[in-house]
């Protein structure tokens, strides 16, 4: 059994935006020695996200579209405070809510040393508070 | 379009290179954010439409061990980017305070001087203040001075009201004051100095509770009534974001929610600043 972790850094550059990581994730599959087995990629973050869609950017677009329709910048939220331990205030809830909606993972097996995955099927990181250099994480797992 | 007010206590490759820079940010600035390359910064102006931004140092290491962010690396920091202007600080308690105001200025090519009564722990009134505030009359630079609340940890609450800072200001009127966060919450407090005073000037970095927008709608809306800012206060009100204590697109917009007009928010993004800092903002002026 083999068991790989590996953190990549990524720069976002805008507010909000889908990224589309799925060649990097392949190539972190390809060279990890893995045949068989399992790839989860997850987030680091809060106030980011993974998800897995067709990768064309009229879909990037209204899946970010739809996401600030369901959690507007300007409702009352309760995070709007101060927190003591950021040393700053709370007024990024809705890009936490996008977080929680989308999701922060995504998993696709393995097979003959490659990512079987459909073929429209993209991975996307989702900033939805940027711009800032953020982590996910590759995990492999597998013989 | 200019940020008047920010801090670099979270750039990613001074960490390493400075051995208090990471201590710093956490126990003196009291800050829990990630440290970020220089390129996020560049990044967090681009994605706010903000062409420039005035790097604030406070030199605080007698009071608490260790300055955020020191005049050498805020010039450095100025080397690196003619999108930032380098302000000095440095601390009127210590001997030699004027001296070194002046070479930060000529010799590390820094604009301005920032000063923090509550976090560098002085009396904004007692003499050694004057001396300084002298100097940087003589030296043609504005003063960024911290007034209203302060969200670092040990801090006064009392050292920063602007009114205390009357004195100052009638002793040197050619010293141009830029009074941070608006004084808040002594909001009524600036706004008399700055209608009394025509060098007194106030940064809008406020934000101390609720999000940005609503921030700003009840401060400049039912705090004071935002017609004083339009009718009579518009040319001495400069943008100021406070980054990283808050995004600075999360100003930018919540300063568009308030009713000016096109052009008294032209007034307050950047022609005062570039009144202010006319060496810093002239092409003459830019770093290459």
């Amino acid at each position: 059994m083999i068991i790989k972790l590996e953190k990549v850094q990524l720069q976002t550059r805008k507010s909000e935006e889908a990224i589309d990581i799925t060649p990097r994730v392949q190539e972190i599959v390809k060279t990890s020695g893995v045949s068989s087995g399992i790839v989860n990629i997850m987030t680091m973050h809060t106030s980011s996200g993974m998800l897995v869609t067709e990768g064309i950017p009229c879909l990037e677009e209204d899946i970010l579209t739809h996401l600030a329709h369901l959690c507007p910048e300007d409702r009352n939220y309760r995070h709007r405070r101060y927190l003591d331990f950021d040393g700053r205030l709370g007024f990024n809830a809705d890009a936490h809510l996008k977080s929680v909606l989308g999701g922060i993972a995504c998993s696709f097996p393995i097979e003959n040393g490659k990512m079987v995955k459909g073929s429209r099927q993209t991975i996307y990181f989702m900033e939805y508070d940027g711009p800032l250099e953020r982590t996910y994480t590759v995990q492999i797992m597998g013989e | 379009m200019i940020d008047f007010h920010t801090h670099p206590v979270l750039i990613r490759e001074f960490v390493s290179k400075y051995p208090d820079y990471e201590r710093s940010a956490r126990d003196i600035f009291g800050i829990g954010n990630n440290f970020q390359p220089l390129e996020t910064f560049f990044l967090q102006m681009d994605v706010a439409h903000i062409d420039r931004a005035v790097l604030l140092p406070i030199e605080c290491s007698r009071a608490r061990g260790v300055a955020v962010s020191t005049n050498d690396q805020v010039s450095e920091l100025c080397g690196m980017s003619d999108r930032f202007i380098g302000f000095a600080s440095v601390d009127p308690d210590r001997q030699g305070a004027v001296k070194e105001l002046e070479h930060a200025i000529r010799d590390l090519g820094l604009h301005g001087l920032k000063l923090d009564p509550a976090l560098q722990d002085f009396d904004s009134t007692g003499n050694a203040a004057m001396d300084v505030y002298a100097a940087a009359e003589g030296l043609g630079i504005p003063l960024l001075i911290h007034t209203g609340m302060s969200w670092a940890p040990g801090t006064a609450i009392g050292r920063g009201k602007p009114v205390d800072l009357e004195p100052a200001i009638r002793r040197f009127p050619e010293l141009n004051f830029v009074l941070a966060h608006f004084g808040w919450p002594w909001v009524w407090e600036t706004v008399a100095l700055m209608m009394k005073y025509p060098n007194v000037y106030a940064d809008t970095s406020g934000l101390y509770y609720d999000s940005p927008h609503e921030f700003f709608q009840f401060v400049f809306r039912e705090q004071i009534p935002v017609t004083i800012i339009e009718r009579s206060l518009r040319n001495r009100v400069v943008f100021g974001s406070n980054y990283p204590r808050v995004e600075i697109k999360n100003m930018v917009r919540a300063l568009h929610s308030l009713p000016l007009t096109e052009g008294c928010r032209e007034l307050i993004l950047r022609e005062n600043a570039e009144r202010l800092l006319p060496k810093a903002t002239s092409q003459a002026g830019v770093r290459r």
